[in-house]
């Protein structure tokens, strides 16, 4: 666990290296943001073109969950995938922790969705209308029941976004760390220049092919599973905000 | 049947973890911490094997309808990997449990 709580390099004096690596991540899209719109073409070329094409991305993905109304979201959503995204991969570097391997980055990120969309919604429907799509299409003597059902699912959304997050980052590295120095390093190579003859050829030979499992197949699995998150966590988070935006269509049809 | 040999099968994995506590009491130690450790990794193997069955339903259930349909599949794909993300979270609050059980060890 030392090595996954507290990376080797790049750590501030006195600063939670959560905090830190928080910091490097916005420093480094900030940096990036700024020199691809530092001079703005209208045939975009380099860092311009890389991330005009993200962010189109980002944009097809709102109109198609959204809708058209979901426009004026594009920086909160491309920003929180942006952030997200970054962070993951930057606890794949050999050395580096992320930021979202902590349950205070991602519960910040799950509360800013949390309160966003109530604070859309309400302003879209107005709070009465709001509350009263909390009742959902049912008879009257159902509301009461339906109403607490529906807060409870709402208070357990920000709580699963948090947890679903920082439990895949985390679990990702405890099993990185236990398979590459538990058992390879420390374990089968150790075993093999422990100098038993035993060892020398199983140690040996388990040890190469667990470190080869390890860079070979769980190391591009993380990050497939860094982009999935990622993902999943935009997708949701434009679910939750196009529930709100639409409010009491279901109920009329 | 089934149901006597899981239960005898939980009853084995069991026993190791009582004679730890009887030796920690012996010896002044706690006897949370083995239950906490068989409690881990129990409820680990019972939630991700829980939750490899139920993904893989829905990834069945996904994968034939993009082949009846292959002109709707990347509307089902997406829908697939939220889903995905939704059961796969049951098994995360496990692996949260079971990494509080074994490394913050709230109850000593």
């Amino acid at each position: 666990m030392e090595i996954i709580e507290h990376p080797p390099i790049f750590r501030l004096p006195g600063i939670p290296d959560p905090v830190a690596y928080t910091w490097l991540v916005m420093i480094v899209l900030t940096a990036l943001a700024f020199v691809a719109s530092r001079r703005v073409e209208l045939v975009p070329r380099g860092v311009q073109n890389v991330l005009e094409v993200v962010l189109l991305q980002f944009q097809e993905l709102i109109d198609d969950v959204i809708g058209p109304e979901g426009r004026p979201y594009l920086p909160l959503i491309a920003t929180l995938g942006l952030f997200i995204l970054s962070g993951n991969l930057l606890s794949l570097v050999p050395g580096m922790a992320g930021p979202t391997a902590n349950l205070n980055t991602t519960g910040a990120c799950a509360l800013i969705v949390f309160c966003t969309y109530h604070y859309i919604g309400i302003r879209k429907h107005g709070p009465i209308t709001y509350l009263k799509h909390f009742m959902g299409p049912v008879p009257w003597w159902l509301k009461g029941p339906m109403f607490v059902i529906e807060m409870i699912s709402h208070l357990a959304r920000p709580l699963s976004l948090t947890l679903r997050l920082f439990g895949n980052m985390l679990g990702g590295h405890i099993l990185l760390a236990m398979m590459f120095f538990l058992m390879g390093l420390d374990g089968l190579i150790g075993w093999a220049l422990s100098g038993s003859p035993a060892g020398m050829v199983l140690g040996g030979l388990g040890g190469v092919l667990m470190i080869a499992f390890t860079v070979g197949f769980i190391y591009p699995l993380k990050i497939l599973v860094s982009f999935l998150q990622a993902f999943i966590f935009v997708m949701l988070t434009m679910l939750y905000i196009s529930g709100a935006v639409e409010g009491h269509e279901a109920e009329h049809h | 049947m089934r149901r006597s040999l899981i239960l005898a099968g939980m009853a084995g994995l069991g026993v190791p973890g009582l004679a730890v506590a009887a030796e920690g009491a012996a010896t002044g130690g706690g006897w949370i911490g083995p239950f906490a450790v068989i409690a881990a990794g129990l409820g680990m193997a019972i939630a991700s094997g829980l939750c490899g069955l139920g993904q893989g339903r829905a990834v069945a259930a996904a994968v034939e309808a993009m082949g009846r349909q292959p002109g709707a599949a990347a509307r089902i794909q997406t829908a697939m990997i939220i889903g995905l993300a939704l059961i796969e979270s049951l098994a995360i609050y496990m692996l949260v449990i079971g990494i509080i059980l074994l490394f913050v060890q709230p109850i000593k």
